[in-house]
């Protein structure tokens, strides 16, 4: 299994509210990004806040 | 959408924000938190509401229309339990599988040697909550979904695709049910979201009540760091799921189940259950955002902290805390909502139902700030004809 399957071993703990995998861990795994990387990092952020929302959803809401 | 429609739902958002903001609106606005009743209305089972959403939507619109109330949730019912069996979540009872098809979804609550989390799981939890849920909690509470580490099975992998997709459809679903709702019926929704205290989290879905009272007495400082470490989290969820009101109408409610005495120590509130939880609703309030204390049970004992709370940053949600005691201490400050007992809405008639109403709109709205609704979500033990007695004697007795 690779480090970044096992969150609570990776360097993300302490991981801030909206974030499962953060961006700068994320980053890590491309050796260089051709085109702009805001656009690459805004719909990481997007998409890995729904992680977030499911989980935090399900420990609230069900 | 008719401008006919239009105009009912802002003349119904303005009175029910009027409310929630203590002000005194036109009248006093009915919003009931209509859950298992609907089913009972509109001629559904329990089973029929819970396993298909369309048809919980379909009793809420047939109710928000037939009794013309001013504001309600657009499924109370809530939990779709094919989402929950969808996780292979194993705390729900669900109706016509493991309960009778007319009874309402059962909550489980494991033995204390069962917990869903063991006590010196707490430094884990602190450290990284959200970490923690998706490696330890999620596995555990779940039938398919495997720990890291574990042999990753087919119905695993099942159970996060298809808990992920049919979260999306349901959250989906429910905001065209609000569109829907005020578009058919004119009805504004009665809250944006649903959330609990820190400590209510560790007790309902963690530790589990004996064990989290346990915990109060033998690791004190776990808990109190483990509700620290929630606070944060819960902001964020509350400020998130405003995104479905961006004018931040309505209230985030918070299920506040067994957090006051005698279910804690007095010590045990004034020490965890409260700071942390001032800090969520200090929090959700800087952004504009109020809250709704859906206060089951008695919290007469707690008033006077509640009332430490900025001016409307809360609305309280009377159950059987004293209403006297509520609105002396918290009547000047906050908008009171509910009061009418259930079980006077299942056995009792209209007219000792309207009794209790004059009684309520007398004490707790002389000056609006206060809502008419049950003290309980109702269920399938309402009568339709005393809900009927409840809403048309406010509309009636509760104009300013």
């Amino acid at each position: 299994m690779s480090e970044h399957t096992t969150p609570s071993s990776s360097p993300a703990a302490n991981r801030a509210p909206g974030v499962c995998v953060p961006w700068e861990e994320k980053r890590q795994e491309f050796p260089k990004i051709m085109g702009d990387e805001a656009i690459v990092k805004r719909t990481w952020e997007e998409n890995d806040q729904l992680a977030y929302l499911f989980i935090w959803h399900c420990l609230l809401s069900f | 959408m008719s401008d006919t429609m239009e105009a009912l739902y802002q003349q119904r958002l303005q009175r029910y924000v009027t409310a929630l903001r203590n002000g005194k609106p036109d009248r006093v606005p009915v919003r009931p938190l209509a859950a298992e009743f609907v089913a009972t209305y509109a001629g559904y089972t329990c089973q029929e509401i819970t396993q298909d959403y369309n048809k919980a939507f379909d009793a809420v619109r047939k109710c928000a229309s037939d009794f013309q109330w001013d504001a309600c949730v657009g499924n109370m019912v809530y939990v779709w339990t094919a989402l929950t069996q969808a996780m292979g979540l194993k705390y729900y009872a669900s109706p016509g599988v493991e309960i009778s098809a007319d009874t309402a979804f059962q909550y489980i609550e494991p033995p204390e040697h069962a917990a869903h989390m063991l006590p010196e799981e707490y430094d884990a939890l602190i450290e990284d909550p959200t970490a923690f849920l998706f490696n330890t909690w999620f596995p555990r509470v779940s039938n398919d979904v495997d720990a890291p580490g574990e042999a990753v099975t087919f119905r695993h992998n099942m159970a996060l695709v298809k808990g992920g997709m049919s979260m999306l459809q349901y959250f989906g679903a429910l905001g065209q049910q609000n569109a829907r709702l005020r578009a058919e019926c004119g009805t504004p929704p009665a809250i944006g979201g649903m959330l609990k205290a820190p400590m209510d989290i560790i007790a309902d879905k963690l530790r589990g009540y004996m064990g989290l009272t346990n915990d109060l007495l033998t690791i004190p400082d776990k808990v109190m760091a483990a509700s620290q470490a929630l606070v944060p989290h819960l902001t964020h969820m509350a400020v998130t799921l405003s995104g479905a009101d961006p004018e931040r109408n309505v209230p985030v409610a918070f299920w506040m189940h067994r957090g006051c005495v005698p279910f804690v120590k007095q010590e045990h509130f004034d020490a965890i259950y409260w700071p942390t939880l001032k800090q969520v609703i200090e929090g959700i309030w800087s952004h504009g955002l109020q809250t709704l204390f859906y206060a089951e049970g008695d919290w007469t004992a707690h008033l006077e902290a509640f009332a430490e709370l900025p001016e409307k940053s809360i609305v309280f949600h009377l159950d059987q805390s004293d209403p006297v005691e509520t609105q002396r201490i918290l009547g000047k400050k906050f908008c009171i909502t509910g009061g009418v007992p259930n079980a006077l809405l299942a056995y009792g008639s209209e007219d000792e139902v309207r009794a209790k109403c004059k009684e309520l709109i007398d004490l707790c709205a002389p000056d609006g700030g206060y809502c008419m609704d049950a003290s309980a979500i109702m269920q399938n033990d309402s009568k339709p004809e005393n809900v009927r007695a409840m809403t048309d004697f406010t509309i009636e007795y509760g104009k300013y």
